[in-house]
Protein backbone atom coordinates (compact mmCIF):
# COMPACT_ATOMS: atom_id res chain seq x y z
CA UNK A 1 0.00 0.00 0.00
CA UNK A 2 1.10 3.57 -0.60
CA UNK A 3 3.35 5.28 1.93
CA UNK A 4 1.61 8.62 2.45
CA UNK A 5 4.55 10.15 4.38
CA UNK A 6 7.14 9.39 1.70
CA UNK A 7 8.20 11.84 -1.01
CA UNK A 8 6.05 11.53 -4.12
CA UNK A 9 7.33 9.35 -6.96
CA UNK A 10 5.35 11.43 -9.45
CA UNK A 11 4.50 15.09 -9.16
CA UNK A 12 2.57 16.71 -11.99
CA UNK A 13 1.78 20.42 -11.75
CA UNK A 14 -0.40 22.41 -14.15
CA UNK A 15 0.66 20.20 -17.02
CA UNK A 16 -0.57 21.12 -20.49
CA UNK A 17 0.18 19.81 -23.95
CA UNK A 18 -1.01 21.38 -27.19
CA UNK A 19 -0.63 20.12 -30.74
CA UNK A 20 -1.01 23.35 -32.66
CA UNK A 21 -4.49 24.61 -31.80
CA UNK A 22 -5.60 21.25 -30.41
CA UNK A 23 -5.44 20.87 -26.64
CA UNK A 24 -4.49 17.30 -25.63
CA UNK A 25 -3.87 17.94 -21.91
CA UNK A 26 -4.95 21.02 -20.03
CA UNK A 27 -3.75 22.14 -16.58
CA UNK A 28 -3.48 18.67 -15.02
CA UNK A 29 -2.01 18.28 -11.51
CA UNK A 30 -1.64 15.17 -9.34
CA UNK A 31 0.97 13.20 -7.47
CA UNK A 32 1.71 9.59 -6.62
CA UNK A 33 3.31 8.00 -3.55
CA UNK A 34 5.67 5.01 -3.52
CA UNK A 35 3.82 1.70 -3.75
CA UNK A 36 0.62 3.29 -4.95
CA UNK A 37 -1.39 2.07 -7.92
CA UNK A 38 -3.07 4.95 -9.66
CA UNK A 39 -5.50 4.62 -12.52
CA UNK A 40 -5.92 7.21 -15.25
CA UNK A 41 -9.45 6.75 -16.48
CA UNK A 42 -11.07 8.46 -19.41
CA UNK A 43 -12.53 7.88 -22.83
CA UNK A 44 -10.31 7.54 -25.91
CA UNK A 45 -8.67 10.87 -26.71
CA UNK A 46 -8.98 12.20 -23.16
CA UNK A 47 -5.21 12.74 -22.82
CA UNK A 48 -4.22 9.64 -20.82
CA UNK A 49 -1.50 8.45 -23.17
CA UNK A 50 -0.18 11.99 -23.62
CA UNK A 51 0.34 12.33 -19.87
CA UNK A 52 2.16 8.98 -19.79
CA UNK A 53 4.35 10.00 -22.72
CA UNK A 54 5.30 13.21 -20.96
CA UNK A 55 6.14 11.32 -17.75
CA UNK A 56 8.30 8.85 -19.67
CA UNK A 57 10.17 11.64 -21.48
CA UNK A 58 8.82 10.80 -24.93
CA UNK A 59 6.87 14.05 -25.27
CA UNK A 60 7.67 17.49 -23.92
CA UNK A 61 4.95 19.46 -22.15
CA UNK A 62 3.78 22.76 -23.62
CA UNK A 63 3.59 24.22 -20.11
CA UNK A 64 3.59 23.10 -16.50
CA UNK A 65 5.97 20.57 -15.02
CA UNK A 66 6.26 16.88 -14.28
CA UNK A 67 8.74 15.21 -11.95
CA UNK A 68 9.57 11.55 -11.52
CA UNK A 69 11.54 10.55 -8.41
CA UNK A 70 12.15 14.26 -7.79
CA UNK A 71 13.66 14.83 -11.23
CA UNK A 72 12.13 17.06 -13.83
CA UNK A 73 11.26 15.04 -16.94
CA UNK A 74 12.51 17.81 -19.24
CA UNK A 75 15.64 19.23 -17.61
CA UNK A 76 16.78 15.92 -16.09
CA UNK A 77 15.15 13.63 -18.59
CA UNK A 78 17.82 10.91 -18.67
CA UNK A 79 17.90 10.53 -14.87
CA UNK A 80 14.11 10.59 -14.66
CA UNK A 81 13.87 7.87 -17.33
CA UNK A 82 16.16 5.63 -15.26
CA UNK A 83 13.40 5.50 -12.62
CA UNK A 84 10.66 4.50 -15.06
CA UNK A 85 9.61 1.24 -16.68
CA UNK A 86 7.16 1.82 -19.52
CA UNK A 87 4.84 -0.42 -21.50
CA UNK A 88 3.34 1.55 -24.42
CA UNK A 89 -0.21 0.83 -25.57
CA UNK A 90 0.42 -1.14 -28.76
CA UNK A 91 3.29 -3.15 -27.24
CA UNK A 92 5.89 -2.19 -29.84
CA UNK A 93 8.73 -4.74 -29.78
CA UNK A 94 11.50 -5.83 -32.15
CA UNK A 95 9.77 -8.72 -33.90
CA UNK A 96 13.00 -10.09 -35.40
CA UNK A 97 14.67 -10.46 -31.99
CA UNK A 98 14.43 -13.45 -29.69
CA UNK A 99 12.95 -12.86 -26.24
CA UNK A 100 16.22 -13.28 -24.34
CA UNK A 101 18.14 -11.16 -26.86
CA UNK A 102 15.58 -8.38 -26.57
CA UNK A 103 15.59 -8.40 -22.77
CA UNK A 104 19.41 -8.37 -22.76
CA UNK A 105 19.36 -5.37 -25.09
CA UNK A 106 16.82 -3.49 -22.96
CA UNK A 107 18.74 -4.43 -19.80
CA UNK A 108 21.95 -3.02 -21.27
CA UNK A 109 20.12 0.22 -22.10
CA UNK A 110 19.23 0.39 -18.41
CA UNK A 111 22.85 -0.02 -17.42
CA UNK A 112 22.72 -3.74 -16.58
CA UNK A 113 25.72 -5.78 -17.72
CA UNK A 114 26.94 -9.37 -17.64
CA UNK A 115 25.90 -11.44 -14.63
CA UNK A 116 23.74 -8.63 -13.22
CA UNK A 117 21.76 -8.43 -16.46
CA UNK A 118 21.38 -12.22 -16.65
CA UNK A 119 20.15 -12.30 -13.05
CA UNK A 120 17.63 -9.51 -13.69
CA UNK A 121 16.31 -11.35 -16.75
CA UNK A 122 15.93 -14.61 -14.83
CA UNK A 123 14.04 -12.68 -12.15
CA UNK A 124 11.51 -11.32 -14.62
CA UNK A 125 11.18 -14.71 -16.34
CA UNK A 126 10.31 -16.20 -12.97
CA UNK A 127 8.01 -13.38 -11.94
CA UNK A 128 6.06 -13.46 -15.20
CA UNK A 129 6.32 -17.25 -15.71
CA UNK A 130 7.39 -17.32 -19.33
CA UNK A 131 11.01 -18.50 -19.21
CA UNK A 132 10.15 -21.32 -21.62
CA UNK A 133 9.81 -18.70 -24.40
CA UNK A 134 13.28 -17.20 -23.97
CA UNK A 135 14.51 -18.57 -27.31
CA UNK A 136 11.37 -17.66 -29.30
CA UNK A 137 11.24 -14.96 -31.93
CA UNK A 138 9.12 -12.12 -30.54
CA UNK A 139 7.25 -11.82 -33.85
CA UNK A 140 5.96 -15.38 -33.41
CA UNK A 141 4.57 -14.89 -29.90
CA UNK A 142 0.86 -14.44 -29.16
CA UNK A 143 -0.40 -11.01 -28.08
CA UNK A 144 -0.54 -12.16 -24.45
CA UNK A 145 3.09 -13.28 -24.40
CA UNK A 146 4.24 -10.17 -26.25
CA UNK A 147 2.53 -8.21 -23.49
CA UNK A 148 4.54 -10.21 -20.93
CA UNK A 149 7.77 -9.47 -22.80
CA UNK A 150 6.89 -5.76 -22.81
CA UNK A 151 6.17 -5.81 -19.07
CA UNK A 152 9.35 -7.81 -18.46
CA UNK A 153 11.54 -5.21 -20.18
CA UNK A 154 9.84 -2.49 -18.14
CA UNK A 155 10.66 -4.32 -14.88
CA UNK A 156 14.38 -4.69 -15.66
CA UNK A 157 16.47 -2.58 -13.33
CA UNK A 158 13.65 -2.43 -10.75
CA UNK A 159 12.13 0.94 -11.65
CA UNK A 160 10.47 3.04 -8.97
CA UNK A 161 7.60 3.81 -11.33
CA UNK A 162 5.92 1.37 -13.69
CA UNK A 163 3.79 2.98 -16.39
CA UNK A 164 1.28 0.76 -18.20
CA UNK A 165 -0.74 2.19 -21.08
CA UNK A 166 -3.94 0.18 -21.59
CA UNK A 167 -2.24 -3.05 -20.47
CA UNK A 168 -5.25 -5.30 -21.02
CA UNK A 169 -6.03 -4.16 -24.58
CA UNK A 170 -6.39 -7.09 -26.95
CA UNK A 171 -5.94 -9.76 -24.26
CA UNK A 172 -8.25 -12.70 -23.67
CA UNK A 173 -10.11 -12.96 -20.31
CA UNK A 174 -7.51 -15.24 -18.71
CA UNK A 175 -4.67 -12.95 -19.74
CA UNK A 176 -6.58 -9.93 -18.42
CA UNK A 177 -6.89 -11.62 -15.03
CA UNK A 178 -3.16 -12.45 -15.09
CA UNK A 179 -2.23 -8.83 -15.81
CA UNK A 180 -4.47 -7.65 -12.97
CA UNK A 181 -2.85 -10.13 -10.60
CA UNK A 182 0.56 -9.03 -11.73
CA UNK A 183 -0.24 -5.37 -11.06
CA UNK A 184 -1.50 -6.26 -7.58
CA UNK A 185 1.63 -8.33 -6.92
CA UNK A 186 3.96 -5.55 -8.06
CA UNK A 187 2.17 -2.84 -6.07
CA UNK A 188 4.14 -2.03 -2.97
CA UNK A 189 7.47 -2.68 -4.67
CA UNK A 190 6.92 0.27 -6.99
CA UNK A 191 4.36 2.91 -7.88
CA UNK A 192 2.22 1.90 -10.84
CA UNK A 193 0.42 4.29 -13.14
CA UNK A 194 -2.06 2.46 -15.32
CA UNK A 195 -4.45 3.83 -17.93
CA UNK A 196 -7.68 2.37 -19.16
CA UNK A 197 -10.93 3.46 -20.71
CA UNK A 198 -12.63 0.53 -19.00
CA UNK A 199 -14.02 1.30 -15.55
CA UNK A 200 -13.74 -2.18 -14.14
CA UNK A 201 -10.07 -2.49 -15.08
CA UNK A 202 -9.19 0.51 -12.94
CA UNK A 203 -11.58 -0.44 -10.14
CA UNK A 204 -9.96 -3.85 -9.78
CA UNK A 205 -6.36 -2.72 -9.44
CA UNK A 206 -6.05 0.94 -8.44
CA UNK A 207 -5.86 2.58 -5.02
CA UNK A 208 -6.73 5.96 -6.52
CA UNK A 209 -8.23 7.05 -9.79
CA UNK A 210 -7.77 10.24 -11.79
CA UNK A 211 -10.65 10.88 -14.17
CA UNK A 212 -9.87 12.71 -17.40
CA UNK A 213 -12.13 14.17 -20.03
CA UNK A 214 -11.00 16.16 -23.07
CA UNK A 215 -7.57 16.63 -21.54
CA UNK A 216 -8.93 18.05 -18.28
CA UNK A 217 -8.61 16.36 -14.91
CA UNK A 218 -12.10 16.14 -13.39
CA UNK A 219 -10.93 14.75 -10.08
CA UNK A 220 -8.69 12.34 -8.19
CA UNK A 221 -10.41 9.91 -5.83
CA UNK A 222 -9.31 7.18 -3.44
CA UNK A 223 -11.35 4.13 -4.39
CA UNK A 224 -11.40 2.66 -0.86
CA UNK A 225 -12.90 5.87 0.56
CA UNK A 226 -15.38 6.53 -2.21
CA UNK A 227 -18.96 6.28 -1.03
CA UNK A 228 -20.09 5.35 -4.49
CA UNK A 229 -18.77 2.89 -7.05
CA UNK A 230 -16.45 4.05 -9.80
CA UNK A 231 -19.27 3.93 -12.33
CA UNK A 232 -21.42 6.33 -10.35
CA UNK A 233 -18.39 8.49 -9.59
CA UNK A 234 -17.50 8.72 -13.28
CA UNK A 235 -21.09 9.54 -14.24
CA UNK A 236 -21.42 12.19 -11.54
CA UNK A 237 -18.17 13.88 -12.60
CA UNK A 238 -18.92 13.81 -16.32
CA UNK A 239 -22.56 14.82 -15.97
CA UNK A 240 -23.31 17.83 -18.13
CA UNK A 241 -20.03 17.51 -20.02
CA UNK A 242 -20.27 17.53 -23.82
CA UNK A 243 -19.99 14.00 -25.31
CA UNK B 1 29.57 4.20 -23.36
CA UNK B 2 28.04 0.82 -22.43
CA UNK B 3 24.64 2.01 -23.57
CA UNK B 4 26.14 3.17 -26.86
CA UNK B 5 27.77 -0.25 -27.34
CA UNK B 6 24.41 -1.92 -26.75
CA UNK B 7 22.79 0.33 -29.37
CA UNK B 8 25.59 -0.26 -31.87
CA UNK B 9 25.50 -4.04 -31.37
CA UNK B 10 21.76 -4.05 -31.98
CA UNK B 11 22.06 -1.94 -35.14
CA UNK B 12 24.88 -4.05 -36.56
CA UNK B 13 22.96 -7.24 -35.89
CA UNK B 14 19.77 -5.84 -37.43
CA UNK B 15 21.60 -4.67 -40.58
CA UNK B 16 23.69 -7.80 -41.17
CA UNK B 17 20.88 -10.23 -40.33
CA UNK B 18 18.59 -8.66 -42.92
CA UNK B 19 19.02 -9.79 -46.53
CA UNK B 20 18.90 -6.21 -47.87
CA UNK B 21 22.49 -5.38 -46.91
CA UNK B 22 23.87 -8.55 -48.53
CA UNK B 23 21.82 -8.10 -51.70
CA UNK B 24 22.98 -4.51 -52.01
CA UNK B 25 26.63 -5.53 -51.44
CA UNK B 26 26.27 -8.32 -54.02
CA UNK B 27 24.73 -6.06 -56.67
CA UNK B 28 27.34 -3.35 -56.03
CA UNK B 29 30.28 -5.76 -56.32
CA UNK B 30 28.77 -7.46 -59.39
CA UNK B 31 28.43 -4.17 -61.27
CA UNK B 32 31.82 -2.90 -60.15
CA UNK B 33 33.58 -6.16 -61.04
CA UNK B 34 32.01 -6.18 -64.50
CA UNK B 35 33.04 -2.58 -65.11
CA UNK B 36 36.59 -3.10 -63.76
CA UNK B 37 37.22 -6.18 -65.93
CA UNK B 38 35.80 -4.61 -69.07
CA UNK B 39 37.76 -1.35 -68.69
CA UNK B 40 40.99 -3.13 -67.82
CA UNK B 41 40.83 -5.35 -70.90
CA UNK B 42 39.90 -2.46 -73.18
CA UNK B 43 42.30 0.24 -71.88
CA UNK B 44 45.09 -1.76 -70.23
CA UNK B 45 45.92 1.16 -67.86
CA UNK B 46 46.72 0.47 -64.21
CA UNK B 47 44.28 3.04 -62.86
CA UNK B 48 41.07 3.00 -60.81
CA UNK B 49 39.84 6.51 -61.61
CA UNK B 50 36.83 5.28 -63.61
CA UNK B 51 36.06 2.76 -60.85
CA UNK B 52 35.98 5.54 -58.26
CA UNK B 53 33.51 7.57 -60.32
CA UNK B 54 31.34 4.56 -61.00
CA UNK B 55 31.38 3.58 -57.32
CA UNK B 56 30.40 7.14 -56.37
CA UNK B 57 27.49 7.04 -58.84
CA UNK B 58 26.28 3.71 -57.48
CA UNK B 59 26.59 4.94 -53.89
CA UNK B 60 24.12 7.74 -54.66
CA UNK B 61 21.52 5.05 -55.42
CA UNK B 62 22.55 2.32 -53.01
CA UNK B 63 23.23 4.17 -49.76
CA UNK B 64 19.61 5.40 -49.39
CA UNK B 65 18.46 1.77 -49.70
CA UNK B 66 20.68 0.88 -46.74
CA UNK B 67 19.70 3.90 -44.64
CA UNK B 68 15.98 4.11 -45.44
CA UNK B 69 14.85 1.78 -42.67
CA UNK B 70 17.24 2.91 -39.94
CA UNK B 71 14.86 5.33 -38.20
CA UNK B 72 11.73 5.23 -40.39
CA UNK B 73 11.11 1.60 -39.51
CA UNK B 74 11.55 2.27 -35.77
CA UNK B 75 9.01 5.07 -36.07
CA UNK B 76 6.54 2.95 -38.06
CA UNK B 77 6.77 -0.04 -35.73
CA UNK B 78 6.54 2.14 -32.62
CA UNK B 79 9.85 0.84 -31.24
CA UNK B 80 11.23 4.37 -31.35
CA UNK B 81 8.96 5.12 -28.37
CA UNK B 82 10.42 2.16 -26.50
CA UNK B 83 13.95 3.25 -27.35
CA UNK B 84 13.56 6.93 -26.49
CA UNK B 85 11.76 6.30 -23.20
CA UNK B 86 14.71 4.16 -22.06
CA UNK B 87 17.59 6.09 -20.48
CA UNK B 88 19.25 6.69 -23.84
CA UNK B 89 20.50 9.89 -25.48
CA UNK B 90 19.10 10.74 -28.92
CA UNK B 91 22.65 11.44 -30.09
CA UNK B 92 23.68 7.88 -29.19
CA UNK B 93 20.75 6.42 -31.12
CA UNK B 94 21.65 8.45 -34.21
CA UNK B 95 25.41 7.79 -33.96
CA UNK B 96 24.90 4.04 -33.52
CA UNK B 97 22.73 3.94 -36.63
CA UNK B 98 25.19 6.10 -38.57
CA UNK B 99 28.14 3.83 -37.67
CA UNK B 100 26.19 0.68 -38.50
CA UNK B 101 25.21 2.13 -41.90
CA UNK B 102 28.80 3.25 -42.52
CA UNK B 103 30.11 -0.22 -41.70
CA UNK B 104 28.05 -1.75 -44.53
CA UNK B 105 29.13 0.90 -47.05
CA UNK B 106 32.79 0.71 -46.01
CA UNK B 107 32.69 -3.09 -46.27
CA UNK B 108 31.27 -2.71 -49.76
CA UNK B 109 33.95 -0.19 -50.77
CA UNK B 110 36.69 -2.13 -48.98
CA UNK B 111 35.94 -5.29 -50.97
CA UNK B 112 36.72 -3.40 -54.20
CA UNK B 113 40.31 -3.01 -52.93
CA UNK B 114 40.86 -6.41 -54.54
CA UNK B 115 40.95 -4.49 -57.87
CA UNK B 116 43.89 -2.45 -56.61
CA UNK B 117 45.63 -5.69 -55.62
CA UNK B 118 45.11 -7.03 -59.15
CA UNK B 119 46.56 -3.83 -60.61
CA UNK B 120 49.53 -4.09 -58.24
CA UNK B 121 50.21 -7.69 -59.27
CA UNK B 122 50.08 -7.13 -63.02
CA UNK B 123 51.04 -3.45 -63.41
CA UNK B 124 52.53 -0.40 -61.73
CA UNK B 125 49.61 1.71 -60.49
CA UNK B 126 50.07 5.10 -58.86
CA UNK B 127 49.31 4.17 -55.26
CA UNK B 128 48.88 7.72 -54.01
CA UNK B 129 45.97 8.24 -56.39
CA UNK B 130 44.40 4.96 -55.30
CA UNK B 131 44.63 5.85 -51.58
CA UNK B 132 43.18 9.28 -52.28
CA UNK B 133 40.34 7.76 -54.32
CA UNK B 134 39.39 5.41 -51.51
CA UNK B 135 39.55 8.23 -48.96
CA UNK B 136 37.25 10.26 -51.22
CA UNK B 137 34.80 7.38 -51.49
CA UNK B 138 34.77 6.95 -47.69
CA UNK B 139 34.13 10.68 -47.17
CA UNK B 140 31.40 10.72 -49.82
CA UNK B 141 29.84 7.63 -48.22
CA UNK B 142 29.84 9.39 -44.85
CA UNK B 143 27.91 12.34 -46.27
CA UNK B 144 25.45 10.06 -48.08
CA UNK B 145 24.83 7.82 -45.03
CA UNK B 146 24.16 10.83 -42.80
CA UNK B 147 21.85 12.40 -45.43
CA UNK B 148 19.97 9.11 -45.69
CA UNK B 149 19.73 8.89 -41.92
CA UNK B 150 18.35 12.43 -41.71
CA UNK B 151 15.71 11.57 -44.35
CA UNK B 152 14.85 8.41 -42.43
CA UNK B 153 14.45 10.43 -39.21
CA UNK B 154 11.85 12.70 -40.79
CA UNK B 155 9.30 10.07 -41.85
CA UNK B 156 7.84 6.72 -40.87
CA UNK B 157 7.73 5.58 -44.50
CA UNK B 158 10.87 3.82 -45.72
CA UNK B 159 10.09 4.40 -49.39
CA UNK B 160 9.65 8.13 -48.86
CA UNK B 161 12.90 8.19 -46.86
CA UNK B 162 14.75 6.48 -49.73
CA UNK B 163 13.27 8.72 -52.44
CA UNK B 164 14.01 11.91 -50.48
CA UNK B 165 17.57 10.77 -49.78
CA UNK B 166 18.18 9.82 -53.45
CA UNK B 167 16.71 13.16 -54.57
CA UNK B 168 18.89 15.22 -52.22
CA UNK B 169 21.99 13.16 -52.97
CA UNK B 170 21.60 13.51 -56.77
CA UNK B 171 20.80 17.21 -56.48
CA UNK B 172 23.95 17.81 -54.40
CA UNK B 173 25.97 15.64 -56.78
CA UNK B 174 25.17 17.71 -59.83
CA UNK B 175 24.25 21.10 -58.34
CA UNK B 176 27.31 22.65 -60.03
CA UNK B 177 25.59 22.20 -63.40
CA UNK B 178 23.30 25.06 -62.38
CA UNK B 179 26.28 27.32 -61.79
CA UNK B 180 26.64 28.38 -65.43
CA UNK B 181 23.18 29.95 -65.32
CA UNK B 182 23.81 31.96 -62.17
CA UNK B 183 25.54 35.27 -61.40
CA UNK B 184 29.17 35.15 -60.24
CA UNK B 185 28.66 35.11 -56.45
CA UNK B 186 26.05 32.38 -56.53
CA UNK B 187 27.97 30.39 -59.09
CA UNK B 188 30.80 29.88 -56.62
CA UNK B 189 28.39 28.84 -53.87
CA UNK B 190 26.73 26.21 -56.05
CA UNK B 191 30.06 24.79 -57.20
CA UNK B 192 31.26 24.60 -53.60
CA UNK B 193 28.14 22.64 -52.64
CA UNK B 194 28.60 20.06 -55.40
CA UNK B 195 29.49 16.56 -54.24
CA UNK B 196 30.92 15.86 -57.71
CA UNK B 197 33.16 18.93 -57.61
CA UNK B 198 34.37 17.95 -54.13
CA UNK B 199 34.88 14.30 -55.01
CA UNK B 200 36.69 14.74 -58.35
CA UNK B 201 40.06 15.86 -56.86
CA UNK B 202 40.11 12.78 -54.57
CA UNK B 203 39.29 10.43 -57.46
CA UNK B 204 42.06 11.89 -59.61
CA UNK B 205 44.70 11.78 -56.89
CA UNK B 206 44.59 15.31 -55.48
CA UNK B 207 43.55 15.74 -51.85
CA UNK B 208 42.47 19.10 -50.41
CA UNK B 209 41.60 19.66 -46.78
CA UNK B 210 38.81 22.02 -47.87
CA UNK B 211 37.10 19.13 -49.73
CA UNK B 212 37.57 16.77 -46.78
CA UNK B 213 36.21 19.52 -44.50
CA UNK B 214 33.15 19.86 -46.73
CA UNK B 215 32.33 16.15 -46.45
CA UNK B 216 32.89 16.18 -42.67
CA UNK B 217 30.74 19.33 -42.27
CA UNK B 218 27.85 17.97 -44.33
CA UNK B 219 28.00 14.73 -42.34
CA UNK B 220 27.82 16.61 -39.03
CA UNK B 221 25.01 18.85 -40.30
CA UNK B 222 22.92 15.89 -41.49
CA UNK B 223 23.51 14.01 -38.21
CA UNK B 224 22.46 17.12 -36.31
CA UNK B 225 19.24 17.31 -38.38
CA UNK B 226 18.55 13.63 -37.60
CA UNK B 227 19.06 14.27 -33.87
CA UNK B 228 16.77 17.31 -33.94
CA UNK B 229 14.13 15.28 -35.78
CA UNK B 230 14.22 12.71 -32.97
CA UNK B 231 14.21 15.34 -30.24
CA UNK B 232 11.23 17.19 -31.77
CA UNK B 233 8.35 15.23 -30.31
Amino acid sequence: MADSAAAPVVRVEHLSKHYGARRAVSDVSFDMRPGEVMGLLGPNGSGKSTILRILTGYLQPSSGSAQVCGMDVVSRSLEARRCVGYVPEDVPLYAQMRVHEFLTFMGRLRGLEGAGCARAIEEVFERLSFGQFRGQLIGKLSRGYRQRVAIAQALLGRPKLLVLDEPTNGLDPRQIIEVRELIRALAGDMAILVTSHILVEIERVAHRVAILLDGRLLGVHALADARMGLEELFLSLTEGEPR
Amino acid sequence: MRVFRALLDKELRALYQAPVAWIVIGVFLGLMGYSFTLTLFNNRYATLVHIFFQAAGLLLLIVPIITMRLLAEERRAGTLELLLTAPVKESHVVLAKYLAGMSVVLLMIGLTASYAVVLGLYGTPEWGAIYSGYLGLALLASTLVSLGLAASALTSNQVIAAIVAIGISFFLWMVDTLAAMLPDGLERVFISLSLLARFTPFATGAMYTSDAGFFVSTTLLALFIAMRALARR
